[in-house]
């Protein structure tokens, strides 16, 4: 009977999909819808709503006759702007990709053995509670001579102490994420690296390839898929990403990224937030710019093929 | 006898009792809201004894009722943090009955019908609060009516290292002759920073002046000094003078190139603030009285030993901005505000008891705080163990208070983001007053009034 089997076939939707959708719906739909809410009105420190208007986006910008649309940046806007580019950028180009992919590339040539303790030792920043790992970053880069950083410089390079937090903030906070996100690329890419059929290295030995013609023509291109996937998914997450920006440096202006901004003026202790309306409508900025981003790159990685339909079948 | 007959007599039985005894005694609890701070556990404490207090006298007048106070600590970093949960947590219908916080938001506690008006309560019972020192009332006014009461009053002020002074070559008479120096307007803020930065280039100290690392009120007497009369009474509004930020920031920016304040001041944590003075590597710090506790016990100092104290320290206002201005001081009280609730008659008593002379002295002699009744400074506690609160009092002649306006937060937090600019060398001194500026008039539109 059609009726009754495709009424099992929605049943069955139903049963293996609810869960997902409800979880999506609840965690995903949900907040951006009050996130999209919130942004419009005056909501702050009371916790009510007395008006809706766009007065939080005009705190954002400000007419300007130059510019293009009629209006500008506003600078602290500008700058949370300019720090989240140079803060995902930097993260994900110096540590999650290209690191990830040499410690994937080294620690897969070293025997299993060793290259498992070198992989385990990478992966302690994620498995330590984000409170210690922040707080073992701010005994590293003490500025007096009692940080780690600095007994390192004096005595063994006898060099001056620096100071990171004052002279090198962002570098710092670069640094704190990606010794955590290199770990991810690690993982995927070992695994990814592990999975390449084992006669194509034993064919390019016998072809007199040496390493580097191995990783050239064998690996890499085996990681692009892998690569791509890391790179979306980084980017997305390093958006958004604040909590070791907050636990090492603070609410300080030298590290206030579009995430940090928005958690000033709403969350944070002691910094003035309470600003429910205004963070809601920088986080509603993030939102459109995660979304941009990752339909671009989706585009430029060509995702969709990854996702695509097996083009022959497999039994 | 019958299983039915059992059950007639244990009835019976329990009728009789019934009658004998108040048939339902009625508890009323009440809730209580307050951070854990180590710096005033018995500003809970109190109200809770109170309610015994209260108890007694409900049960001598044969009353059935009884109070139970539900004690709601928080684990708030700091009272901002702690009001905007609070203010949550009204949002969502759970109004604590009595809140201990921080006086600025009281404006905001209001705004949100979260504080009842005690107007009416106070003037109804005189017997329990014609004793309070009467400015610290405006701490808790908001539109000229009182919505709270004040728990503890402070002085904040400059604390200098004796030790440090001396070993830099400063006579007995220099150290001796500061207070009154800053009082006559002859010491200046510059003047501060020059000291710091002679005491630490001539090796006496590591580090020059400290200030908190964080947004807060102690900031405000800075600004006053340089002429920042943060508050229009008249218009309710805040308000901030260019020419007043400009001074500020430029002193801060002449301070941190002398090396008195160190560039990174402001990413300090709390405790290597503390430990720059008490560790007695910073020449002078500017802070409140109730580290004063801290201090004996950092030095080694008998806590009853006033003279050994000062032979050490120096208290000093925050001296004026220019030669012949006068010093500005801050008193930042706490205070217990009553929710708006069915039971705030019984908890505007309560605070009336926790706020006697007895159990305010307990608190603020072991605390440090200064005292809210006239009456407690003639108390023996206060003569022997609260020295240094009788020492300070002197210094509230030049006190204010923060407004109370419910964006005075966001205000603090706006004018620190220049104070952090300038010290780091991020900005320029204009470019910081540019900025602050613009921030101030964007975010807070029409709270705020820019002066020149």
């Amino acid at each position: 009977m059609p009726s009754s089997a495709s009424a099992r076939q929605a049943s069955n939707a139903l049963i293996f999909l609810g869960p997902a959708i409800i979880l999506l719906f609840a965690l995903l739909v949900v907040p951006i819808v009050v996130d999209l809410v919130v942004a419009f009105t005056d909501m702050a420190q009371t916790v009510t709503i007395g008006e809706f208007t766009t007065r939080q986006f005009n705190k954002l910008v400000r007419p300007s006759d130059d510019a293009w649309f009629g209006f500008e940046l506003r600078g602290s806007f500008y700058r949370a702007l300019s720090l989240t580019a140079i803060y995902v950028f930097c993260t994900l180009t110096i540590f999650n990709i290209t690191f990830g992919l040499i410690l994937a590339l080294t620690t897969t040539a070293l025997s299993d053995r060793l290259g498992a303790f070198f992989r385990a030792v990478w992966l302690l920043p994620r498995m330590s509670p984000s409170v210690v790992y922040g707080l073992l970053w701010i005994w590293v880069v003490d500025p007096t001579e009692r940080g780690l950083l600095n007994q390192v410089l004096i005595n063994v390079f006898g060099l001056e102490p620096i100071n990171m937090m004052l002279d090198h903030p962002m570098v710092l906070i670069v640094m704190a994420n990606g010794f955590i996100g290199a770990s991810i690329g690690m993982l995927i890419l070992t695994s990814a690296i592990r999975s390449i059929p084992k006669h194509l290295f034993h064919a390019a030995r016998a072809d007199g390839a040496g390493p580097m013609a191995i990783t050239w023509h064998i690996v890499l291109p085996a990681l692009r898929w892998p690569l791509s996937y890391i790179t979306v998914f980084q980017t997305l997450s390093l958006l958004v990403s604040f909590e070791y920006i907050f636990l090492i440096m603070g609410a300080s202006r030298s590290t206030m990224t579009m995430a940090m901004l928005a958690y000033t003026k709403t969350l944070a202790p002691d910094i003035g937030s309470g600003q429910y309306a205004y963070g809601a409508a920088i986080t509603l900025i993030l939102i459109v710019i995660g979304m941009a981003t990752a339909m671009f790159m989706w585009r430029m990685s060509n995702m969709k093929a990854l996702l695509a339909k097996p083009k022959i079948e497999v039994q | 006898m019958t299983f039915r007959s059992l059950i007639a007599a244990g009835m019976a039985a329990a009728t009789l009792t019934g009658a004998a005894s108040p048939a339902f005694a009625e508890e009323i609890t009440l809730t209580l809201w307050s951070r854990a701070d180590r710096s005033g556990p018995l500003r809970a404490g109190n109200v809770v004894e109170a309610a015994k207090t209260l108890n007694q006298m409900l049960a001598a007048s044969g009353s059935d009722k009884s109070v139970k106070v539900e004690l709601i600590e928080t684990n708030a970093k700091g009272f901002d943090a702690d009001a905007l949960d609070v203010l949550k947590a009204h949002s969502v219908g759970d109004t604590p009955d009595i809140i201990v916080a921080a006086h600025e938001w009281i404006g905001s506690f209001v705004q949100a019908g979260l504080a009842a008006n005690l107007e009416e309560h106070i003037a109804a019972n005189p017997n329990l609060y014609d004793d309070i020192i009467p400015t610290l009332w405006n701490a808790v006014s908001y539109k000229g009516a009182r919505y709270g009461v004040p728990q503890d009053g402070e002085v904040r002020m400059f604390f200098l290292n004796n030790d440090m002074l001396r070993k830099a070559g400063k006579s007995e008479e220099f150290i001796a002759s500061l207070p009154a120096k800053v009082n006559a307007g002859e010491f200046t803020m510059a003047d501060m920073c020059t000291l710091a930065a002679e005491v630490k280039d001539a090796g006496a100290s590591e580090l020059g002046l400290v200030h908190r690392p964080n947004v807060g009120p102690d900031f405000q007497m800075a600004m006053a000094a340089f002429g920042i009369d943060m508050y229009n009474d008249e218009e309710a509004r805040l308000q901030v003078s260019k020419s007043g930020l400009t001074k500020y920031y430029g002193w801060l920016k002449t301070c941190v190139d002398q090396g008195a304040i160190p560039a990174d001041m402001t990413s300090y944590s709390w405790d290597s603030v503390h430990a720059a003075f008490r560790g007695e590597k910073a020449v002078a710090k500017f802070h409140g009285i109730w580290n004063l506790g801290a201090q004996l016990e950092a030095f080694g100092i008998d806590p009853l030993d006033k003279d050994a104290y000062f032979k050490k320290i120096t208290w000093i206002n925050a001296p004026a901005g220019e030669k012949g201005g006068t010093p500005k001081n801050l008193s930042h009280p706490i205070v217990y505000v009553v929710g708006d609730t069915p039971n705030k008659d019984l908890a505007a008593m309560l605070v009336a008891l926790a706020s006697q002379h007895v159990p305010n002295t307990r608190h603020a002699v072991t605390t440090n705080h200064t005292p809210i009744n006239y009456g407690q400074m003639a108390m023996p506690a206060f003569q022997k163990e609260g020295w240094g609160l009788v020492a300070g009092v002197p210094l509230l002649e030049y006190a204010e208070f923060m407004p109370n306006h419910p964006r005075v937060g966001q205000y603090n937090a706006i004018t620190f983001q220049g104070v952090q600019a300038v010290e780091t060398g991020e900005m320029t001194v204009d470019e910081a007053v540019e900025m602050v500026i613009e921030e101030l008039e964007t975010e807070l539109g029409e709270d705020v009034i820019i002066l020149d």
